[in-house]
């Protein structure tokens, strides 16, 4: 990859909109050549924190399709991929997830090398940086 | 559908995600007479937290009528995110199909 590039995803919070997000980055993480095993897991880590938005960003409000999601990917050349991804809503944290909740966290952090939670009254911003290696590689 | 010796199978296929939740719910249930429950997620492409979810919820569902659950998972994104998830040692998953009705037959050790 040479130089810097960008995508800008930007579409209702509604759980049918989740695979076409996934599958637009997909196809972008593609064509700067990132690794396919390395892009698998950007999509895991991203694809969760839209479903994270999806489920309880906007409650009732999103089965309505009046909330948003955008998804920003940043790739520039020697840096770690940045991958933003914003709504308008609320940022729900559980301190004890119930059972079969609050995986979305803990799958992202897993596989991010540092993510940032910016929440406030106008929406949440969730910052991801990801190596573009692989670190399971020898 | 049915592997024989009472172990019923269910199938999972494509992508697992949020847009299928309530179909995933549908197809992870018990029928009721089960001995033991193969879930087939061979080909599945894609797992998102929402089929971790429903995974295990069934589970939970099946252990409660002492029906024991095994999982066949080929995809290597799906084995990962169970991994990142940390439900490595919740699930009885297998990648060969013969093992886990080895042990759904009567095995019990994965």
């Amino acid at each position: 990859m040479t130089g810097r590039c960008e995508l800008r995803l930007n579409c209702s919070a509604m759980p049918d909109r989740a695979k076409p997000l996934r599958h637009a980055l997909g196809a972008f993480l593609r064509a700067i050549e990132i690794d396919a095993d390395v892009a698998m897991d950007i999509l895991t880590a991203v694809g969760e924190t839209v479903v994270n938005v999806i489920e309880h960003a906007y409650g009732h409000v999103a089965r309505s399709s009046s909330g948003l999601v955008e998804v920003v990917a940043l790739a520039e050349k020697a840096q770690p991929l940045r991958v933003d991804v914003i709504d308008g809503g609320a940022f729900v944290h559980r301190r004890v997830p119930r059972p079969g909740h609050g995986f979305g966290l803990r799958i992202v952090r897993a596989i991010a090398r540092d993510v940032s939670i910016d929440a406030n009254d106008t929406g949440t911003h969730v910052k991801m940086l990801f190596d573009l290696s692989d670190p399971r590689d020898p | 559908m049915n592997a024989g010796r009472g172990i019923a199978v269910l199938q999972l296929s494509g992508e697992l995600e949020i847009g299928r939740k309530q179909e995933i719910r549908d197809n992870l249930q018990l029928r009721g007479g089960e001995e033991s429950v193969l879930v087939d997620c061979s080909n599945v492409t894609y797992a998102d937290s929402t089929a971790l979810a429903e995974l295990l919820r069934f589970r939970g569902e099946a252990e409660r009528r002492n029906v024991p659950v095994a999982i066949l998972i080929r995809s290597r994104q799906f084995a990962r995110i169970v991994q990142y998830a940390g439900l490595g040692e919740t699930f009885e998953i297998f990648e060969d199909r013969g093992e886990a009705l080895s042990y759904l037959a009567g095995g019990r050790t994965p």
